[in-house]
């Protein structure tokens, strides 16, 4: 058999992931509630989104199949930084995603985290649009670079900065975030949706929106991360809609350094493994040594390795 | 949990009731697994769809390693399982989720109101077969649209119907009265005395049965419902599969339930949930 392609990937701060395969936010849980993913095949978990105190998240309904995709407005039902700190940061290594309501809550969880076994890294939620002001940082670059140097100040850790498509430049936030110290980014976050039950005459989601992802916006998805891999000079991890590994490849062509599996996780369990070998195989059959020989155009990406 | 891998076999599809198909699928490690009242997680093919479907399963026999599936055709997915045919593969995924307690040795009231009863014939059997004494109520909107009374062998069966043109024309919730008569009454707030009882419909014909049951005086604990809601993962992640829990907070269909005692859930905050 022929030499393994190289898969691993680098995302700043000394990072290396054995694969370039994340499972994105809200998708995986804490990383015990996904029984049949193969482990093996990833790069990194990241979390459900992590606030200061715990949360009972949105009313039902929280979910809607949409043509193909899905809507969800589960809002950020998590147990709270101190029960993922203390119960399950023992069990695993995951990247957590931090959210809040104001810049003290970001801050508080990314302290909380810092030297804690297991915390890999942060994703820095700017753009949950499920729950009240959860756009507000991400939709300006000016507040999304103070929330970024802000927690860049309390942390040693891997920071990776979660973009929200809900925006007219993506590019000005990406900068923002990028020059307030984020190690990558990671693009994007859902898009801001909705479905009306005509039956009854009311929207599907008890909260009227949710945020919209699966195959639906992997185009959308793949066009900021060609415009954000050719402006930024840190990694950025790829994330909409992708379900198999062309889809993956596609991002990886446009510039990603990783890429992060949603809404198929819910789906095909396999596909983390799928992905990863056929990934695999793709450079194997183009005689690509590694990643870093598939972007499109010249890499202006050097990790802060 | 004992999840299915490998893809299930169609044996069979019939017509159970007017508007239902019901598929029979060969998956004996998974009908080994299954208790009554879980569901599977249904991986469908349609244009434009992406989730799996949730589908309690109706029956099972684990000697031939055969399972049952009841559904209503309402929209892309339950349509393009409706036309599986013999030979065909099916992905599922299970068996998922808690069942019935079937425990206990009180008679049994099974209420059924249209597809609800898609969960019951496997439930009614194990029922029978623990040698508990079983009374079904069985409500549709037409007498077409009921389940033969052939498929509660060994059970009493009562139906309503809204046009009348079976049974009682009116609710099935209506029946109670006349089932619980037969037995000596609930005693105190306790689960002691009375029959236990399994329901399974739509969200107001549930509410309009515990308001019945409260003025009747059976316990919600005596009460034990299988939960519809729209459901993302199925295993506990999406979190996307919400009930009102009483006093704060939310269960999961996937994994508090769907089998739930009626005495866990908030039922001023759960409301009908749109199935597309």
């Amino acid at each position: 058999m022929a030499e393994q392609p190289d898969l691993s990937v680098h995302l700043g701060r000394g990072l290396r992931l054995r694969s370039p395969v994340m499972v994105a936010s809200g998708t995986f849980g804490y990383g015990f509630d996904a029984p049949l993913v193969d482990r093996t095949a990833l790069g990194a978990i990241v979390t459900k989104g992590t606030t200061p105190r715990a949360r009972e998240g949105n009313a039902p309904t929280r979910i809607a199949e949409t043509p193909s995709g899905m809507l969800n407005a589960i809002g950020l039902q998590n147990p709270g930084v101190d029960h993922v700190a203390r119960i399950y940061a023992p069990m695993w290594a995951a990247w957590v995603n931090v959210a809040g309501d104001a810049v003290d809550d970001y801050v508080g969880v990314a302290r909380r985290l810092d030297g804690v076994a297991g915390v890999a890294g942060l994703e820095l939620n700017i753009s949950c649009p499920n729950i009240a002001n959860g756009l507000q940082f991400g939709i300006d670059p000016r507040p999304a670079a103070q929330l970024t140097t802000a927690v860049r100040a309390v942390t040693r850790l891997p920071l990776l900065v979660k973009l929200t498509p809900n925006v007219t430049d993506i590019l000005a936030v990406g900068r923002a975030v990028e020059d307030a110290g984020a190690d990558a980014v990671s693009a994007i976050n859902t898009y801001v949706g909705m479905a009306i039950d005509v039956r009854r005459r009311r929207p599907v989601l008890s909260r009227g929106s949710g945020g919209l992802s699966g195959p639906a916006i992997k185009p959308l998805a793949l066009h900021a991360v060609w415009q954000l891999s050719a402006a930024l000079s840190i990694p950025v991890v790829g994330i909409g809609g992708i379900m198999t590994a062309a889809d993956a490849l596609e991002f990886l062509l446009a510039g990603a350094a990783a890429v992060q599996l949603g809404t198929v996780n819910y789906v095909r369990p396999q596909a983390a493994r799928e992905v990863r070998d056929g990934i695999a195989s793709y450079l194997d059959e183009h005689h690509l040594g590694d990643l870093g020989a598939l972007p499109i155009r010249p890499a202006r990406v050097e990790a802060h390795v | 949990m004992s999840l299915a891998l490998k893809p299930a076999v169609v044996l069979e599809r019939s017509t159970p009731m007017s508007g239902a198909v019901e598929l029979v699928v060969h998956h004996p490690p998974a009908a080994a697994a299954l208790r009554p009242g879980q569901f599977f997680q249904l991986a469908v093919a349609a244009p434009q769809t992406i989730l799996r479907r949730p589908y309690s399963a109706a029956w099972v026999d684990p000697d031939s390693g055969r399972i049952g599936f009841i559904f209503n055709v309402v929209g892309a997915g339950s349509g393009w399982l409706a036309v599986r045919h013999e030979g065909h593969e099916l992905d599922l995924l299970g068996p998922l989720g808690r069942g019935f307690d079937l425990d206990g040795s009180k008679p049994a009231i099974i209420v059924a109101g249209g597809l609800g009863v898609a969960v019951f014939p496997g439930v009614v059997g194990a029922l029978v077969a623990r040698g508990r004494q079983v009374t079904v109520l069985l409500g549709a909107r037409t007498s077409a649209q009921l389940l033969p009374s052939g498929r509660f062998p060994g059970a009493e069966v009562m139906t309503a119907t809204d046009d009348g043109t079976a049974g009682y024309q009116g609710s099935v919730v209506d029946l109670m009265p006349v089932a619980l008569g037969r037995f000596p009454p609930p005693q105190g707030e306790g689960r002691g005395g009375g029959p236990e009882i399994f329901a399974c419909g739509p969200t107001p014909m549930l509410q309009a049965l515990l308001e019945k049951s409260r003025r009747l005086g059976v316990p919600l604990g005596l009460i034990q419902v299988s939960l519809e809601t729209p459901m993302g993962c199925g295993v506990g992640t999406c979190l996307g599969c919400a009930i009102a829990r009483p006093g704060g907070g939310y269960l999961l269909t996937c994994l508090d339930g769907p089998c739930v005692r009626a005495d866990r859930v908030d039922w001023s905050r759960t409301t009908d949930a749109f199935h597309g």
